[in-house]
């Protein structure tokens, strides 16, 4: 689905982002993990063409991300308040989202209703603008907007930050079933070792930005992640 | 720790990232600041000789004194308008082991270094020294000088509370407008009340015995705690932002839903417009222009000839093109990431523009049509200046939207707000400005005016015709600088 090769990006003579190749399968779901200053969001950001690497490229589904557009037509993300239209009420972000993919507003509104649970009431027609949401209901409404499009892939930078414990496991529990359902191939960045290696089926553990470790998620890999950040203190 | 505080503001107003850029901007609007001076300052030197003019049978020093409670009255109004509120710097010292007491002083120092603080003063010193002094001495020119300085800080601690009370509700603004209206109908119309009359008794007994001159110091003393206690008791992040949150409108735009997708596009950038303070007052400021045509065209010295129509019908016709457009794509800086990865293909994205332009430039022209009292010619004017604004104006704003990486915080008011300021703004007008005319004056200057209109109007008309082939060129100057755009819109 994703295939990276040669991938490098340096800012002021300090690599950020290293990566000779990495291939990603459809339907996988992968957590990529690693501290503050890794490159998971600038990883992120190339593979989005946000950022302008400096060699190497990222293809997706066999085409360059820089030169074609194709890529956004399948592909959802949220990494920021940023990608939010914040003055604009959820509602209107969504019908907008949804408009983009030609999809009309009720099944906009279909779509949206089945994340009712999801939004725990915070959201939904509350004649809010995003602006004035939380950070964590700001996160709902990027999530849930990734998730109307009907992506093949989805990528979240770090999506348990913000939001409340019923959320994070509902969220865990949406990530699971999509994989499971639609075999959506994603990418969720995260500190939370535990919700990684909950939800997520293979592991990349990145180090000033390099992809030192790549595995299979089993019953001893968060024992192994918790190992690698305790030597690190 | 009021002195650290103001460090840390210095600090902050060096190292932010749009001043360090930006440098040749902070000269050019340093230059600009101390022209405006500058004019005060020559006005003030003739101050006498103007208010001798006005009023030619009355003393000079009692015109002066009759004109200046109106002075502050209109003070009051602009500071209304124009003055900015010092709250939001003082977030990270909230939860810190500050005194409140500080952060206020903080607020209300800092407050102070104004330029409406200023021009009261620069505008009077002159005339005091020139005419009070050697008329009736120090003491009574000292005793002017403090009921200025008082009425000054009255007015600046005034508007302050004032605009924090607007914060909190928004009737206050409803009753100060509404009172200020009624003095005037007052004053104007039913010569009720006479504001000269009362500014001439106030400061003549202020000269008759200048120690009264304490009594506006006092007033401003007042003030400033009625302000201070104000601030004490509401020094919440909460409630030092604007108004309440409840209620907001969900407009919708139907007459855009034949456009499709670029309508949609078109519809979400208008609620940007309506939904935000600095972008909606840009549009307030497009409709005030609508006003240009009457300085020119009841002038018979300017209005004549095409020169001044083509000037007015420019800016009426294509103030929202050149007043929006100048600050593309930087409205859309805070979610320009999500524009980037989101399906909006990137020639809609310039169509849409193209729509807006268009919509703006329409109902602004329509507006126009009342100044045919000067002539159908000028309305004939108005709309060749509506195809340039359209085919030409718009072309050239969007290829200096590539060029323009600052980003725009939209929450902001736009009064005195250089944010997003760039070089690409300067250069830009250049060219707008200038071109009609390079087109315009040597046919004239030829004998052939109306072919010069033709020309222009021409003009405006094949770039229209030719817009698929200027948009494609857009998409592919986009393409290229894409990544620096979103690289500047990220940095706060």
């Amino acid at each position: 689905m994703i295939e990276i090769t040669n991938l490098k990006k340096v800012y002021n003579g300090v690599t950020v982002v290293d990566i000779p190749a990495l291939t990603i399968h459809k339907g996988e779901t992968i957590g990529l993990v690693g501290n503050n200053g890794a490159g998971k969001t600038t990883l992120f950001r190339i593979m989005l063409d946000l950022i302008r690497c400096d060699s190497g490229e990222v293809l997706s589904k066999g085409k360059n991300v820089v030169s074609k557009d194709g890529w956004k037509h399948y592909t959802a993300a949220f990494l920021d308040e940023g990608f939010l239209i914040d003055y604009l009420t959820p509602e209107e972000y969504f019908y907008f989202i949804g408009s983009l993919n030609d999809t009309s507003k009720a099944e906009i509104d279909a779509e949206v209703s089945n994340f009712t649970d999801f939004f725990n009431g915070e959201i939904l027609n509350r004649k809010k603008y995003i602006r004035d949401l939380s950070k964590g209901n700001q996160c709902k409404v990027g999530v849930v907007s990734c998730l109307i499009q009907n992506p093949e892939i989805l990528m979240l930078d770090e999506p348990f930050a913000n939001i409340d414990p019923s959320t994070q496991i509902r969220l865990k529990n949406i990530v699971r079933n999509i994989n499971r359902e639609k075999h959506i191939t994603t990418i969720i960045s995260s500190h939370d070792l535990n919700h990684v290696t909950d939800v997520c089926q293979r592991i990349l553990l990145m180090e000033k930005g390099k992809i030192i470790k790549d595995m299979e998620t089993n019953p001893n890999t968060l024992e192994e992640l918790e190992d690698y950040f305790s030597v690190l203190q | 720790m009021t002195l650290t505080l103001i460090h840390h503001q210095w600090k902050a107003f060096w190292r932010s990232k749009n001043s360090g850029k930006s440098i040749t901007i902070r000269v050019i609007m340093a230059l600009l600041i101390l022209y405006l001076f500058a004019n005060l300052l020559l006005v003030s030197f003739f101050l006498d000789k103007i208010l001798l003019s006005v009023f030619p049978n009355v003393d000079v020093v009692s015109a002066f004194t009759s004109c200046l409670l109106y002075y502050f009255l209109l003070d009051t109004l602009t500071r209304f308008q124009m003055q900015e509120l010092p709250t939001l710097s003082v977030k990270p010292y909230l939860n810190l082991d500050i005194k409140r007491r500080q952060i206020i002083n903080y607020l209300s120092f800092i407050s102070l270094s104004s330029g409406f603080n200023l021009a009261p003063f620069i505008l009077t010193l002159p005339f005091l020294i020139k005419i009070v002094l050697p008329q009736h001495g120090i003491a009574v020119f000292c005793g002017l000088l403090v009921a200025i300085l008082g009425c000054t800080l009255f007015n600046h601690f005034f508007s302050l509370w004032l605009k924090r009370k607007v914060n909190l509700n928004a009737w206050w603004m409803l009753a100060f407008l509404g009172v200020i209206g009624l003095l005037i109908f007052l004053d104007f119309y039913l010569h009720a009340i006479s504001f000269s009359a009362i500014s001439t008794l106030i400061f003549a007994a202020i000269i008759a015995q200048p120690v009264l001159a304490i009594m506006p110091l006092l007033l401003a003393v007042g003030m400033y705690f009625i302000n201070y206690f104000f601030l004490k008791s509401n020094l919440y992040l909460d409630e030092l932002h604007s108004a309440s949150v409840s209620g907001k409108s969900v407009s919708d735009f139907p007459f855009l839903n034949r456009f499709g997708k670029l309508g949609d596009l078109v519809a979400n950038e208008l609620k940007l417009i309506l939904r935000n303070k600095r972008p909606k007052s840009a549009i307030m400021m497009s409709f005030f222009f609508l006003f240009y045509g009457l300085l020119f065209y009841n002038n018979p010295k300017l209005g004549a000839g095409y020169g001044a129509a083509i000037f007015c019908g420019m800016f009426m016709t294509g103030i929202f093109i050149i007043n929006y457009g100048q600050f593309m794509f930087s409205w859309q800086s805070s979610h320009f990431d999500g524009i980037l990865t989101s399906r909006i293909n990137i020639e809609d994205f310039f169509k849409s523009k193209f729509l807006l332009f268009t919509i703006f430039s329409t109902i602004n022209l329509i507006l126009t049509i009342p100044y045919a009292y000067f002539g159908w010619k000028i309305i004939m004017i108005h709309c060749i200046m509506y195809l340039w604004n359209l085919g030409v104006n718009s072309l050239m704003v969007l290829y200096f939207a590539n060029r323009n990486y600052r980003r725009i915080d939209l929450s902001k008011s736009a009064s005195f707000n250089w944010e997003g300021v760039g070089a690409s703004q300067w250069i830009l007008s250049i060219p707008l400005l200038i071109t009609p005319f390079i087109i315009f004056y040597p046919l004239q200057w030829l004998g052939y005016p109306e072919a010069g209109l033709t020309v222009i109007g021409l003009t405006g008309l094949v770039f229209i015709i030719t817009r698929q082939f200027w948009v494609n060129k857009l998409v592919e100057i986009f393409n290229q600088k894409r990544y620096t755009i979103a690289e500047g819109f990220r940095n706060d």
